[in-house]
């Protein structure tokens, strides 16, 4: 207790959780009572622990945050390109919306926006709020969402920020798909931060049911240049041979903290495809956490990382492998400009039994600058001996012969190196698979690789 | 196939035996008092009793390390001999003198000691417990200004140089079993290369451990001046003992500048039964600095035997173009655990470093490497390189690879690789299929995957190595 009292951020967290709306149901106010129970007794992560060792949140513990309340109105104003006000009720500004969305919700400041959003809420595809969901028992997912968060308030014990975030379960997302029900078009989650000083706790639910297909995107942006902090958790599970792209695009404000966690649950022949991007925030931190539980499941895990001056991306990902003849592969990036700090942490865990078991994991960093820095740990736990594992990291800068052929073609040096830069990062976005945010996300790269002194 | 090949890694120990020489052990326990003995004992000077008091203090202010993935029972520091010593006799001039149960020890091992001398000019410091015994070929290293001699004797003979480079490498408060030893070492050896002096031959000491519950806290530095280089060569065996017995060494190198130090080891102490019960604990600190420019340090290591292998011999690489390298083989079986990797630190322009870390469990073994490479924020144009393999034999062993990366140098270059592989039924097939029996076909295999590292050994070591990783994988099958 006298560490919360020594923290402004917790306690600006605690004292602001009375103000939130009391839920319909009792069940969601046990499971928020039991995690704030619990959040009052955990110890929060320090520099000395080992998962924590090269983030350090005390800049975050510093800061106080508002959690926004049912009574405060999101700016939409701020969202919504103003320049067409008749059509500001329902369309996104064009840097923002992805045509090829079959359904969309939008979340501004943790809370659904109705006039932004067209989700799904009939028998076979659900794409709904979760406030909605929790507030009517009589709804049918409420069942199902019960049994997934009642299952994980034991899982997070061990995890501060997770039980958090369950303390403050209120808004969010959930994703349903019914047996063989098989969407062509995404589903696009989108969180637009509106104002500062603000802390959110999204929590989104994923379940695909048997066969079922979907790709998903979770985009977190904001709209302004001040501090605000996300905390968010991600549940996910597929069923047999369900199968889900899962494209994570975190561009929240510089001045920001971003804090997620993403679990993955594979049944039999399940299927999840990852690709994760960090370039926003002042601190990020992404641990997914991936269990391949049935025989011949797959994860692919994809991640870049390009930061500059003053920013620390961290991703932990674990890719636990529980069954036999699964497999899994992952690339992450990461490119550091400036002062910035990268952190990567890929933990590939072959369990006893997990016989045929194929696994490789790739890292690669680029530096940019002579003040970043990079903390990387690839890390393979194997119990099984008939298993194909292979991991590689390397650290460096770009190739000085791919440089020199560049420049013996006549580009002058330094568009040489933002090329290659760009390559290096595009290689990455380009497995999105989503025309339209590829495009956008090529074009912020690019403009990001101009805005650095590469050649410097 | 698993019960071919479990019959080929169930050798079992072939060294199992204890020498029975009366020692002069110091009670069991510890305080300062123990330690004011041991340094009476030995005739210290004062500075090096300070030295013990000052890291028995710290120790006592430290917790126990846990980070580590070996698990052992809790060890009862007081209810351990920190002093254990052949009663002292005259010096020896000859072998002849050598007590002949002594000698029959080493016949036994299959490293005798004159056929030691014969072989290749190498000079044994034989360490029999914690007194050395005897050592040989002092003349010829002395007439080439080489030192060579045990610890206790440099302190005496050479104590400016102890004093100046004792602790410079691994501070007496580096960690809790460095702090341990700091404060209770009661031999090892000193090597000293002078200036420009090129070790006219490879310089070797024979570890054993024989009384029982006497943990060993051996410590060994070797500086290599200016230009100087050296290669030593440690190898261990221990005899069977039921009760664990705990090992805390510390090594420290110093390479000043272009001198070069390579060391190399071949360890099988006693690794507990095929229960698990019994085995030596071996927690050693090694460590290395490259303080000149252009110096190189090269570790190169085969562990076969303890309970628990606990060790990362490192270099720091502070001198401009200096070069650090790591070559290592560690095989576990049964219930072994072993958590051995390297820390390159990069500190100096266009430092280098190689490592090489192939690791081979079977039984129900553990089997990790840590490792750290960092490159310092000056240490323009670092450039590591390391490769990690495991190979697993049979489905209740597990091996783990945690490699840290910490870079903040841009013009850095790190790259990492690690794969994983097993002795298969398919490969012993293929074997089969061309007339090699089983035997030799798991020998070749293991052969193959530990070559790039057996080649870094000295000759006669590559030899004894091969010799070792044979008992422990091959022997009478059918």
């Amino acid at each position: 207790m006298t560490a919360i009292h020594a923290n402004p951020w917790l306690a600006s967290l605690l004292a602001s959780h009375g103000s939130l709306a009391a839920p319909a149901v009792s069940w969601v106010h046990e499971l928020r009572r039991a995690a704030l129970e619990r959040a009052h007794a955990l110890a929060l992560p320090g520099r000395s622990d080992e998962a924590w060792r090269f983030t350090d949140l005390s800049a975050l513990y510093r800061m106080a945050f508002q959690v926004p309340a049912a009574a405060d109105l999101p700016d939409i104003a701020s969202v919504v390109a103003a320049a067409d006000a008749s059509s500001a009720g329902t369309v996104l500004p064009a840097g923002l919306e992805i045509p090829e969305a079959a359904y969309r919700l939008t979340f501004v400041d943790g809370m659904l926006e109705p006039s932004l959003s067209n989700g799904h809420d009939q028998r076979g595809i659900r794409v709904i709020s979760l406030a909605s969901v929790l507030a009517d028992a009589g709804h049918p997912m409420h069942d199902r969402a019960q049994a997934l968060l009642g299952s994980e308030a034991s899982d997070s014990d061990a995890d501060a920020l997770a039980t958090l975030n369950m303390a403050f379960l209120q808004h969010g997302a959930i994703v349903v798909l019914e047996r063989g029900m098989r969407l062509d078009a995404p589903v696009h989650l989108l969180f637009v931060s509106s104002r500062p000083d603000l802390a959110t706790h999204p929590r989104l639910l994923v379940m695909l049911d048997q066969g079922a297909e979907a790709h998903l995107i979770e985009e977190h942006v904001a709209r302004h240049a001040g501090a605000s902090c996300v905390n968010a958790v991600a549940r996910i599970r597929l069923a047999a041979g369900a199968r889900l792209r899962h494209a994570r695009i975190q561009s929240d404000s510089q001045a920001g903290f971003h804090i997620a966690r993403c679990l993955v649950d594979l049944a039999r022949d399940a299927c999840y495809e990852s690709t994760s991007i960090a370039m926003g925030s002042r601190l990020s931190r992404l641990d997914l956490d991936v269990h391949l539980r049935g025989d011949g499941a797959h994860a692919s895990l994809d991640g870049l990382a390009m930061i500059g001056a003053g920013q620390l991306a961290d991703t932990h990902t674990f890719i636990d492998h529980a069954s036999p003849h699964c497999t899994s592969r992952q690339l992450h990036k990461v490119v550091l400009a400036g002062n910035a700090h990268g952190v990567f942490n890929g933990r590939i865990l072959v369990q006893p039994g997990a016989q045929q078991t194929d696994s490789s994991q790739q890292s690669r960093t680029l530096l940019l600058s002579g003040r970043a820095r990079i903390d990387a740990k690839p890390q393979l736990d194997i119990f099984a001996d008939d298993v194909k594992c292979a991991h590689g990291a390397t650290v460096g800068q770009l190739e000085a012969d791919e440089l020199f052929y560049l420049v013996s073609r006549g580009i002058d040096p330094a568009a040489a190196r933002r090329l290659l830069t760009f390559g290096f990062a595009a290689d990455v976005i380009n497995r999105l698979g989503i025309g339209s945010l590829e495009q956008r996300l090529r074009e912020r790269v690019l403009a990001q690789t101009e805005s650095l002194k590469v050649g410097a | 196939m698993s019960s071919t090949l479990q019959q080929l890694i169930d050798q079992p120990y072939k060294h199992g035996f204890v020498t029975d020489i009366e020692s002069d052990v110091v009670a069991r326990g510890l305080n300062e008092d123990v330690i004011r003995l041991i340094s009476a004992k030995k005739e210290e000077p004062d500075w090096l009793l300070d030295f013990r008091l000052a890291a028995y203090r710290h120790w006592l202010t430290m917790p126990l390390p846990e980070w580590s993935s070996v698990a052992y029972p809790a060890i009862d520091f007081q209810a351990i001999s920190y002093y254990a010593a052949p009663k002292a006799k005259k010096k020896l001039a000859s072998m002849d003198e050598v007590d002949p149960e002594l000698l029959r020890t080493f016949e036994k091992l299959g490293v005798p000691m004159h056929e030691q001398k014969a072989l290749a000019g190498v000079a044994v410091d034989v360490i029999f417990d914690s007194v050395s015994v005897t050592t040989t070929y002092k003349k010829r290293l002395a007439e080439a200004g080489v030192i060579f001699c045990s610890l206790s004797e440099a302190v005496r003979e050479h104590p400016e140089l102890v004093r100046r480079y004792l602790g410079s490498v691994v501070a007496s408060n580096d960690n809790y079993y460095a702090a341990l030893n700091s404060a209770v070492f009661t031999e090892g050896s000193f090597c000293f290369i002078p200036r420009g002096v090129k070790c006219p031959m490879e310089l070797s000491t024979y570890f054993r451990i024989n009384t029982q519950e006497s943990g060993q806290f051996e410590r060994t530095l070797i500086v290599a001046e200016e230009g100087a280089d050296v290669s030593y060569l440690e190898g261990c065996t221990a005899p069977q003992f039921d009760t664990n017995q705990l090992h805390a060494a510390v090594v420290e190198l110093v390479a000043l500048e272009r001198a070069s130090i390579k060391y190399s080891t071949v360890q099988n102490w006693y690794a507990g039964d095929a229960n698990g019960v019994g085995g030596i604990y071996n927690f050693v600190t090694k460590r290395g600095l490259c303080k000149g420019a252009h110096s190189r340090i090269s570790w190169t290591q085969v562990e076969t035997g303890s309970a628990i292998t606990w060790k990362y011999p490192s270099c720091v690489l502070e001198g401009d173009h200096s070069v650090g390298e790591f070559y290592s083989v560690a095989l576990t079986n049964h219930h072994q655990q072993a958590d051995t990797g390297t820390k390159m630190i990069h500190l100096g322009r266009n430092t280098r470093s190689t490592i090489i870390s192939k690791g081979i469990s079977a039984g129900q073994s553990r089997n990790s490497y840590r490792g750290l490479v960092q490159v310092g924020p000056k240490a323009e144009g670092a450039r590591n390189y390391s490769q990690c393999d495991s190979m697993l034999i049979g489905d209740r062993c597990a091996a783990s690879t945690f490699p840290y990366l910490r870079v903040m140098n841009e013009s850095a270059r790190v790259e990492h690789e690690a794969t994983t592989s097993r002795i298969g039924a398919d490969q012993l097939f293929y074997f089969a299929s061309r007339g090699v029996d089983n035997e030799s076909a798991v020998s070749m295999i293991i052969n193959g995957f530990v070559k790039d590292v057996f080649t870094q050994l000295p000759m006669e070591f590559a030899v004894e190595a091969s010799k070792l990783l044979g008992l422990k994988l091959e022997g009478s099958v059918g």
